[in-house]
């Protein structure tokens, strides 16, 4: 069984395996680029110059390192549906499943045995070009800090790995399912795209209670908000991050230390033209404001629940497959 | 001795179509079984179900006394070439048999060996490029070296030119001596089927007409010319004797007559004759 698992997969497994070398190899060139202008531009750069080289680094390898995260976001994708969609339904669209599942193999071991192998070969090349992106990005993730951002949080280290065990079981019970092969790998598309979009959106930020704290209106603020809006009768923080955190809220409104809102008016006290003195200025108007987010710890915890999660609906959906091709497969 | 295949009133529905209904039959080891019948009369059901493709709505099968590819060892026991006989068309010849080696623990690679040459199959040759009677002989041949007990068909011939099919059933009634399986093959066209059957199944509208050995069918079906308009003839036949299916032809018009006594007048009816009298009466009920 595992001779004809791997004589029908060998094709596939070439194209991954060489897909794989290729992106591996860019991943290695990138990575030792990045730790390159790291230490050079990074951490030695001369003071006058470090906010220059700090703006090169970012510009030069945001690009690069964002595609190489999308497509390994895709190669899950890409497993289902040219691995997981066609596995089964190919067989029962040309019909060869009658010649198979009649050799002295039940079908239950002949899909068992697919989902081994095949599912071993997903999690491994996507777990390699993940640790490969992991490895090659590290320098700029540190810099650029932003690891909960859905595209970094579903790109790196074993994130990936759930993915490629969820989307290779899906495609083959789609496959199943549908018995033809092309409307199995749109179908698979789709569901692993919406799976990808809705997770990060509404899922994600409800794995644990997220903490709620007040922060002090500090002279740095600034550096980590998008934008600050006020009115006559308040004031609000927009877009705010701490550091490492990932926040569950755009917009903070500013209070007084006494509770009650902060105001245009005092703002405008302390608008005297020189941004650093003005932010000094309101900064000492003891100012705070209610920040809600997931801490930075929470980063691990996060990736293995999420891993976890796709493990368990990977299991089901192949304990759901086995089921199927013993009890309800029938021949049309 | 257990039948190869028994059935006791197994039925098969595809949601509200009923594809086979009441269907209780017994074959006897050690038989080239015809089963016959006119397209989506429920062959392939029957067939289906025997190999254990599909599961029965209602009803029992066993076939060589245990349920249908239930294990692995039920599994070895049968061998089964679907309709159309399906092969991997992106593997060659030799992998087809690598195929069934690797997945049979009872394989003949001698068999396997033996029959690809003598039927001049190249085993570099990709299955998809083979000429459909030379598919059907690959897949009969992964059947074949199972070494199983009973071997199914489902219309081997159908897709072949009158030569590739004598070809195939004279191969086919040589190598089931050789090894001495039961063999159980379907055809629409009985033509086929009376050059090697010695048990003959004729099933349509989804339910068996008849079953039986080809001697004892032919004996007790008799076929009466009708000469005249009146229906005379009929009515001078035994107290015991059922008129199958009375057809007008150019000559006249002819009854098929059961009948287990002679019949005055009467000639035998020969297999063709007796399997389209049931289907053409299964039809006129309709």
């Amino acid at each position: 069984m595992i001779w004809l698992t791997w004589r029908q997969f060998r094709t596939q497994a070439f194209v991954a395996v060489a897909g794989l070398v290729v992106v591996g190899a860019y991943l290695v060139y990138l990575g030792l680029r990045i730790r390159h202008d790291y230490t050079a531009g990074i951490v030695n750069c001369l003071p006058s110059d470090c906010s220059t080289t700090r703006r090169t680094f970012s510009e030069r390898y945001e690009g690069p390192v964002a595609l190489a995260g999308a497509l390994l976001i895709g190669v899950p994708g890409l497993i289902g549906i040219f691995w997981g969609a066609p596995l089964a339904a190919r067989e029962l669209e040309t019909k060869t499943d009658r010649l198979v599942w009649n050799q002295s193999v039940t079908r239950v071991r002949w899909l068992a045995v697919k989902l081994a192998v095949l599912g071993a070969a997903a999690i491994a090349v996507t777990g390699a070009y993940s640790l490969l992106l992991t490895w090659s990005a590290s320098r700029y993730d540190q810099f650029a800090g932003d690891r909960f951002a859905a595209m970094n949080f579903a790109a790196r280290n074993v994130t990936p790995l759930g993915y490629a065990a969820f989307a290779f079981a899906l495609g083959t019970v789609v496959g199943l399912l549908v018995r033809r092969t092309v409307a199995s790998m749109a179908i698979v598309a789709g569901v692993f795209a919406v799976v990808q979009i809705v997770v990060p959106a509404v899922a994600r930020d409800h794995f644990m209670p997220p903490v709620t704290t007040n922060v002090a209106f500090a002279a740095d603020v600034m550096e980590h908000a998008d934008g600050f809006g006020m009115n006559p009768t308040s004031a609000h923080l927009i877009g705010y991050t701490m550091p490492g955190t990932w926040p569950m809220q755009g917009v903070s409104q500013v209070y007084n230390a006494d509770g009650t809102p902060y105001t245009a008016a005092q703002a405008r006290e302390c608008m005297k033209g020189d941004p650093a003195e003005d932010m000094a200025c309101t900064a000492e108007q003891n100012l705070h404001f209610s920040y809600t987010y997931q801490p930075g710890h929470r980063y691990w915890p996060f990736q293995w629940i999420e891993t976890a999660a796709y493990t368990v609906l990977a299991a089901l959906l192949a304990a759901f497959g086995l089921w199927w091709v013993r009890r309800r497969i029938t021949l049309r | 001795m257990t039948p190869v295949i028994e059935t006791a009133a197994l039925s098969k529905r595809y949601g509200r179509k009923t594809a086979l209904d009441d269907c209780t039959i017994r074959i006897p080891a050690g038989r080239i079984v015809g089963l016959v019948g006119p397209n989506g009369a429920g062959k392939s059901t029957l067939l289906g179900l025997a190999c254990g493709l599909i599961a029965p709505s209602g009803g029992r099968i066993e076939v060589l006394g245990r349920q249908p590819a239930a294990s692995a060892a039920q599994l070895a026991r049968v061998g089964f070439v679907a309709q159309d006989a399906p092969v991997y068309s992106g593997l060659s010849v030799a992998d087809h048999l690598r195929l069934g080696a690797r997945l049979n623990p009872g394989w003949d690679a001698g068999l396997a060996q033996r029959r690809v040459e003598r039927l001049g199959l190249d085993p570099a040759q990709k299955a998809g490029r083979l000429s459909g009677g030379q598919r059907a002989q690959l897949a009969l041949t992964v059947a074949a070296a199972k070494r199983g007990e009973l071997l199914i068909l489902d219309e081997p011939v159908a897709s072949l030119d009158p030569i590739a099919r004598r070809a195939f059933l004279h191969d086919l009634l040589e190598f089931t001596d050789e090894l001495g399986v039961s063999v159980v093959l379907s055809s629409h066209l009985l033509g086929d089927l009376a050059q090697v059957c010695d048990h003959l199944i004729v099933l349509a509208g989804g339910r068996v007409q008849i079953d039986g050995a080809v001697a004892d069918l032919v004996a007790v079906h008799h076929r009466l010319r009708l000469d005249g308009p009146g229906d005379g003839a009929l009515d001078a036949l035994p107290a015991a004797a059922r008129v199958v299916h009375t057809e007008r032809t150019a000559s006249g018009r002819t009854a098929i007559v059961r009948c287990a006594d002679p019949v005055p007048g009467a000639e035998r009816a020969d297999l063709e004759d007796v399997g389209l009298a049931y289907m053409m009466a299964t039809e006129a009920h309709r």
